[in-house]
């Protein structure tokens, strides 16, 4: 009798818990931050995740009512760290997702609150700081911290930033734009989306015109820098 | 204007090197107690006041004129907001260093002043105290926050981030024609006004407004309107 309310609590503990997921391209990296956040009470690392098609694996295994998840932003390749931000907030809306980055630049973190981070930690911080922050981020706060604290007005410029070349496409622009990243042809481009040659040009001289480029490159460079193409092939 | 004309005719041709080591300000608040703490705290951090100014006209103004190093903003100004002269200023025009004073302690309002290339932002119930080390810290490049202020700015951020990414994402959703539809709803016009502005029927405004309904979520005109300026898709 005196056994069963005793696990009840263990067990209410252990969901009580925050679950951290945490997703890192480097082995060591991720052991580090599984034994430093494992340790801390509160706290239990649920899984990890090198890659972001394993992430997208994992965390949907994951049973838990508070979750962060701790996306490193060196994940390079076709599925980088903003294409599993922006997959994991589509598909995991409860879930808080945390930018994890080293002396991130503006950019790079206004990228990611962009597409759909909730906050961004950056290493070069002290422990319990960093400790702070995930508990925060599971309890459905914004943070930022570390270094790129003190560029929150620059960070704010950027999202705005991407948020009107995003506006300023419509959706077909946006695709002949993003096909267009490939590098191929006003011809090639035509016949991937089913339309003529003519079309085609005139989609990319009104979004020259739109976000105010005289080519190409100069458009591309804009699109890649607002988040709405990734240069390389497609996502 | 006197003491920049006096500042060059004394250093000549060197008045470049002069006005690194003179730190000029503006003063611009509505209360006279106010602009008064204001220059005794510039006068103990070295700053020579230029000008002392009350309302958002003559805040501007002052700054074309004078180019100041500092300006120190009330953002409450009899006339107009402070962001809006933040807003005026144009580069050339803009001080390197801008502290606001301000009655409000909001988040929105510290992430606003910000994005503008504010630098300090305290208010004027904790801030006036200790002023001049405030004014000292800006100018050497540091950005002061008023303690809590700074995390309520991190809170407005994240709110910014998501109203940016769901407008982003309706935009995206929406074609041109529907775009047009809801530009036009949002400046008050009816369905048939719009039915003839865009020489269409009224039963396809009808359409294009269902659908335009559906993806922002919405039941009637004036929802649509509102969460569409909120997503930044129109301006109201």
């Amino acid at each position: 009798m005196s056994e069963t309310p005793t696990n009840e609590t263990k067990a209410a503990r252990a969901v009580r818990r925050m679950g951290v997921v945490i997703v890192d391209p480097f082995p060591v990296v991720r052991a580090g931050l599984a034994s430093t956040i494992g340790g801390s009470p509160g706290l239990e690392v649920l899984a990890q995740a090198s890659s972001a098609d394993e992430a997208i694996v994992v965390v949907a295994n994951v049973r838990r009512s508070r979750v962060v998840v701790l996306v490193a932003m060196g994940l390079a390749g076709d599925k980088d760290s903003y294409w599993l931000i922006r997959s994991l907030r589509e598909r995991f809306p409860g879930h808080a997702i945390l930018g994890l980055g080293a002396n991130a630049d503006p950019h790079v973190v206004s990228r990611a609150l962009f597409v759909g981070a909730d906050g961004f930690v950056d290493k070069n911080i002290e422990l319990d700081e960093f400790l702070a922050a995930i508990r925060s981020a599971g309890n459905e706060e914004m943070v930022i911290a570390g270094p790129a604290a003190a560029s929150v007005g620059q960070i704010a410029e950027g999202i705005e930033r991407r948020r009107s070349v995003g506006l300023r496409l419509t959706k077909r622009e946006r695709e002949v734009l993003s096909v267009a990243a490939e590098g191929l042809t006003a011809r090639e481009i035509a016949e991937r989306l089913g339309v003529r040659e003519r079309t085609v040009t005139t989609h990319l001289a009104r979004i020259y015109g739109k976000l105010g480029v005289g080519n190409r490159l100069a458009a591309l460079r804009l699109a890649a820098r607002s988040g709405l193409v990734s240069i390389g092939p497609t996502e | 204007m006197a003491g920049r004309s006096h500042a060059h005719l004394s250093v000549g041709l060197s008045g470049s090197l002069a006005r690194m080591t003179v730190v000029h300000a503006v003063v611009a608040a509505a209360h006279p107690v106010v602009r008064s703490v204001i220059e005794l705290a510039c006068q103990e951090a070295d700053v020579t006041v230029t000008a002392k100014v009350e309302t958002a006209l003559a805040t501007i103004a002052a700054c074309r004129a004078r180019t100041p190093d500092l300006l120190v903003l009330d953002l409450e100004l009899p006339d107009s907001d402070g962001f809006k002269v933040l807003g005026d200023l144009g580069d050339e025009d803009r001080p390197e260093s801008i502290l606001v004073l301000s009655d409000r302690a909001d988040g929105d309002l510290v992430l606003r002043a910000l994005r503008l290339g504010v630098r300090g932002y305290v208010t004027k119930a904790e801030g006036l105290r200790g002023l001049s080390t405030t004014i000292r810290r800006v100018l050497s490049g540091e950005r002061v926050i008023a303690p809590g202020l700074e995390q309520d700015a991190v809170l407005a951020l994240g709110r910014f981030a998501r109203r940016a990414r769901e407008g982003a994402e309706v935009a995206a959703d929406l074609t041109s024609r529907e775009q047009q539809v809801l530009e036009l709803l949002s400046e008050g016009q009816t369905m048939r006004q719009i039915a003839t502005r865009l020489s269409i029927s009224p039963r396809t405004v009808e359409t294009h407004v269902a659908k335009l309904y559906r993806k922002l979520g919405v039941r009637t005109r004036v929802q649509a309107v509102s969460r569409a300026a909120t997503l930044g898709l129109v301006e109201l």
